[in-house]
């Protein structure tokens, strides 16, 4: 009995119980790879850049220094709140990334199966993998930490809140990663990893709100709404402790605020998140171990065609749905509107998901409309920025993925091996990804056409925001088939897009802004800004939209939202100077896309295996 | 119908192919072998114009690779050694995109396929998910997508690997009736013994550099590889062994077991001499069978089995 008790304990007290060889394999193979140091790099240096603009935004230089050492306090908290909420978000972004490939890859190279075949179970793939990712998550934690140190000595931060916080983010992340994991297990490709985490992260940080608040008839955030009831103060107390972004934006009030906070328990909330990760990871321990024993025995089918035929549902040559459908126009246009809109995911799911985003945002229509804000023009605004947002990542995604997916699934040098031009491959490419994407673009026309009828938009929102998706689609359209011709790796092109795009549109406004305070010339900042897609759609939405623009004449529309212009003074202009501008930044960037077309198609037949 | 003249592709310090020269005629089946990264794969990619090469000429039907790619990938029908399917596809959609990328116009891709599919014995599975095939059946399937175009030249890098015996004689089979059709076919496989039964000639790489080429029966006097003869008798082996260990053109005798291997002094194979000498000798003759020289020993002659 005691020798059984000792073992036992020697067993758990052994270093590498839980997690077997994997762990160390990954850490080894991870220290290999450089886009591992690029990621830290940038991460630390977005960091920094966020740091010193709230910095040089809050303790301004041409003050005295008796007043810039009282805004200290006011920076202390600024920053910390920056950083807290910086690495928060960005973390959790990295743990779906760096956990999208964690068991596709072994599965993909057929080593799941291998693995098996060794004293290795299944619980220590699983948690070699995540823990192996989470170390390396706990790194750029760790990064931040001398930061939040030093910057609390200059008051107003407590102990208590930086604790929260990293905990808060730290549960979050491995949720985020726990579920990236378990849907790379049946997915091969990166992307669709990573798009159905951020799908389903999405649904559950955002929609899941709205939906209870719909459900119990309240508002779902702070000082909206009928928040002062005590339906809805129950609501957001249960969010606070299942909703990561609802905890850390609670903790950041309260720090900022003090005192004017619910009732809320970190570590319950933190309890709940690890408890929601590690139903996530046993789910993912019992289907890693299904697949793997498959593969083990030669019957792995990783396609949901596959899967579906693994599970006898159905019939072995039936399992692409519909008849035999000819090939009309042009070969790999053709191609890529008969695949599914996500690879492996049939179109009748895709259909499914999109009914529930429509049912989801009449949803938020209604909320808002119980709030009597229908009519406002920033809420068009915030649902123009949702919209274009979403457009974009959703087209930085699939651009960058459609000649990537190809070179995985080692079906491009056929491709290549034909007569096809390069110009007829890169446009059947961008066809593609512009198809993807169309889902997107037709919720903002339904969004247009529903309030422009009911006479909340002006008509010309239309022709605008037509503009920018035209110059946005074709930018990153353009840099995302480029990239694809850069890299093997799905993961890398997509990395490299939003890095460009992050360079673009948040580091550059960043630095930017930095030069322009340390120079006094925050005009050039705001010149910058206007050409920022998301600037730009809130001055379209917030000039033409709200029952006070709507039914104005063309020539009364104001375009001068001093809201959105960093606090620069408030300069009116009309719709002719706002057409000019999209059209200026239409221009550049559609130029600009069509260089990255232009070195696609010479880079197209090189780096081919 | 292909030309290659001091071709060479340097991968960084690495060279994969070193001035390869090498001439296939038309409707011929030329085996090429050699050891892992011996550069047979670089080799064909470069022809099939998927890489550029480092220098040297390399020639399809008249075409310079590097300067007529289109031209070149019309007349081509490329297989490589992994089978690349795209998973959202049907087998006759698979194909017809295929027709529809090689330019064959709308009204005459049906028949194609057809043709195609009837060929490689796949009409059953026409409206099968490409990625629902075994692995033989997705063979098959490379083999109907390079011929949609009826291109003259096929290059197929190792298409019965992983194959069963089964697969791997059908695919045989298949070869052949592409030959007879007049197909110029530029075939690399590790499986020598089926590359000697269809091939008109081989060529045998290592280090990127061409040390055989010509017909089997060219390999023979090349590697100094004497003729033999397996010969069974009912009894006496010693006596037989006796009897034709003291003919001139015989430069030894062995017992291998249940036979004895009879090795001829070079270039003095005489028919008729061993069966005549045991008869007249009064052994009892069973049997006398030619001992052919298997592609495997020329390889593993030739080569050293050295990996870049």
């Amino acid at each position: 009995m005691v020798i059984g008790v000792r073992q036992m304990l020697g067993t758990l007290v052994r270093p590498g119980w839980l997690t077997g060889p994997i762990f160390e394999k990954e850490l080894r193979v991870s220290s290999r790879r450089r886009r591992n140091y690029w990621l830290r790099s940038i991460y630390i240096l977005l960091l920094a850049a966020f740091v010193a603009i709230v910095w040089l935004g809050v303790v301004e230089y041409q003050g005295s220094t008796a007043f810039a050492q009282s805004r200290m306090a006011v920076a202390g908290k600024r920053i910390v709140m920056t950083v807290v909420l910086f690495q928060f978000f960005a973390t959790q972004i990295l743990a779906v990334i760096m956990l999208s490939t964690a068991i596709s890859d072994e599965a993909y190279h057929r080593t799941l199966g291998l693995l098996m075949t060794t004293p290795i179970n299944s619980l220590q793939i699983v948690m070699g993998k995540m823990l192996s990712k989470l170390l390396q998550l706990l790194l750029l934690l760790g990064i931040t930490l001398p930061i939040l140190a030093i910057v609390r000595v200059l008051g107003g931060v407590s102990w208590g809140y930086l604790l929260s916080s990293l905990c808060i983010t730290l549960t979050a992340v491995i949720f985020a990663g726990s579920l990236s994991l378990f849907i790379s297990i049946r997915n091969r490709r990166a992307y669709a990893v990573i798009v159905r985490a951020m799908f389903v992260l999405g649904c559950f940080y955002f929609v899941l709100p709205l939906v209870l608040a719909a459900v119990l008839r309240v508002g779902w955030a702070p000082g909206f709404g009928n928040t002062g009831s005590t339906s809805s103060i129950g609501l957001l107390a249960l969010l606070m402790h299942i909703n990561p972004c609802y905890g850390i934006g609670h903790v950041t009030q309260v720090m900022l605020a003090p005192g004017t906070g619910l009732q809320f328990s970190w570590p319950t909330h933190c309890t709940i998140m690890l408890g929601l990760s590690g139903i996530v990871l046993a789910r993912a321990v019992q289907v890693v171990r299904e697949i793997a024993l498959r593969q083990a025995t030669g019957q792995l089918e990783l396609t949901a065609n596959g899967r579906r035929l693994a599970l006898g549902k159905r019939r072995r040559t039936d399992s692409v749905e519909g008849p035999v459908k000819r090939v009309l126009g042009p070969a790999v246009v053709w191609k890529e509107l008969r695949a599914p809109f996500i690879q492996g995911v049939d179109n009748r799911n895709s259909y499914i998901g999109l009914i529930i985003t429509v049912v989801a945002l009449l949803g938020t229509y209604w909320v808002v409309s119980q709030d009597g804000s229908l009519d406002e023009s920033f809420v068009h605004a915030s649902y123009g920025l949702l919209f274009v947002s979403m457009g974009g990542i959703f087209n930085i995604v699939f651009s960058a993925t459609r000649i990537t997916s190809e070179k995985e699934s080692q079906t491009w040098s056929l491709l290549l091996a034909t007569p096809l031009t390069s110009t007829q491959v890169l446009f059947g490419k961008a066809v593609s990804a512009f198809r993807r994407c169309l889902p997107i673009w037709a919720l903002l026309g339904g969004h247009l056409a529903i309030f422009i009828f009911a006479g909340y938009i002006h008509p010309i929102a239309v022709f605008h925001l037509s503009i920018l998706i035209l110059w946005l689609t074709v930018f990153v359209t353009g840099a995302g088939l480029y990239f694809g011709t850069r890299f093997n790796r799905t993961t890398s092109s997509v990395v490299a897009v939003f890095a460009l795009a992050l360079g673009l549109w948040v580091l550059g406004p960043i630095v930017g802004g930095m030069l322009a305070l340390l120079n006094n010339r925050a005009d050039r900042v705001v010149n910058y800004m206007y050409f920022h897609p998301s600037v730009q759609t809130e001055l379209i939405m917030a000039g033409a939209s709200g029952t006070d623009n709507a039914d104005l004449p063309l020539a009364a529309l104001d375009y001068g939202n001093e809201r959105i212009l960093l606090g620069a003074a408030r300069r009116a202009f009309g719709v002719g100077r706002m057409t000019v501008i999209l059209l200026g930044t239409g221009a550049v960037y559609i130029g600009l896309g069509l260089v990255f077309f232009w070195r696609a198609r010479c880079r197209l037949r090189r780096h081919i295996f | 119908m292909i030309e290659i003249t001091k071709l060479t592709k340097r991968f960084g310090s690495l060279t994969a192919v070193d001035s390869l020269d090498l001439r296939i005629e038309a409707g011929d089946i030329f085996g090429f072998i050699g050891p892992n990264g011996a550069g047979k794969t670089t080799t064909m990619r470069i022809l099939v114009t998927l890489m550029e090469p480092t220098s040297g000429a390399a020639f399809i039907d008249g075409l310079d690779v590097t300067k007529k790619g289109k031209d070149v990938r019309r007349r081509v029908g490329y297989m490589p050694d992994f089978m690349g399917v795209y998973d959202d596809l049907k087998v006759f959609e698979y194909l017809e995109f295929f027709a529809a990328a090689f330019g064959i116009e709308y009204r005459k891709r049906k028949a194609i396929v057809e043709g195609v599919l009837e060929l490689t014995d796949l009409v059953s599975k026409q409206s099968a998910a490409v990625d629902s095939l075994s692995r033989g059946m997705q063979q098959r399937l490379g083999l109907a997508r390079v011929l949609i175009h009826d291109p003259k030249v096929l290059i197929l890098d190792e298409p019965a690997s992983g194959l069963d015996p089964r697969a791997r004689i059908e695919i045989r089979e298949l070869l052949r009736e592409l030959k007879r059709m007049g197909k110029t076919i530029m075939i690399s496989s590790h499986i020598l013994s089926e590359l000697e039964e269809i091939c008109d000639q081989v060529g045998i790489i290592e280090h990127g550099q061409l040390v055989f080429g010509g017909t089997i029966e060219e390999i023979r006097p090349r590697l100094g590889l004497h003729s033999k003869v397996r010969v069974k008798v009912l009894d006496g082996d010693e006596q037989a062994i006796e009897l034709l260990t003291a003919l001139p053109q015989i430069e030894s005798v062995e017992s291998a077991g249940e036979y004895l291997s009879v090795t001829f002094r070079e270039g003095e194979q005489t028919d008729g001499i061993i069966a005549r000498t045991l008869v007249n000798g009064g052994v009892d003759l069973v049997y006398l069978q030619p001992e052919q020289l298997k592609l495997d020993d020329a390889f593993l002659k030739l080569t050293k089995g050295i990996v870049h």
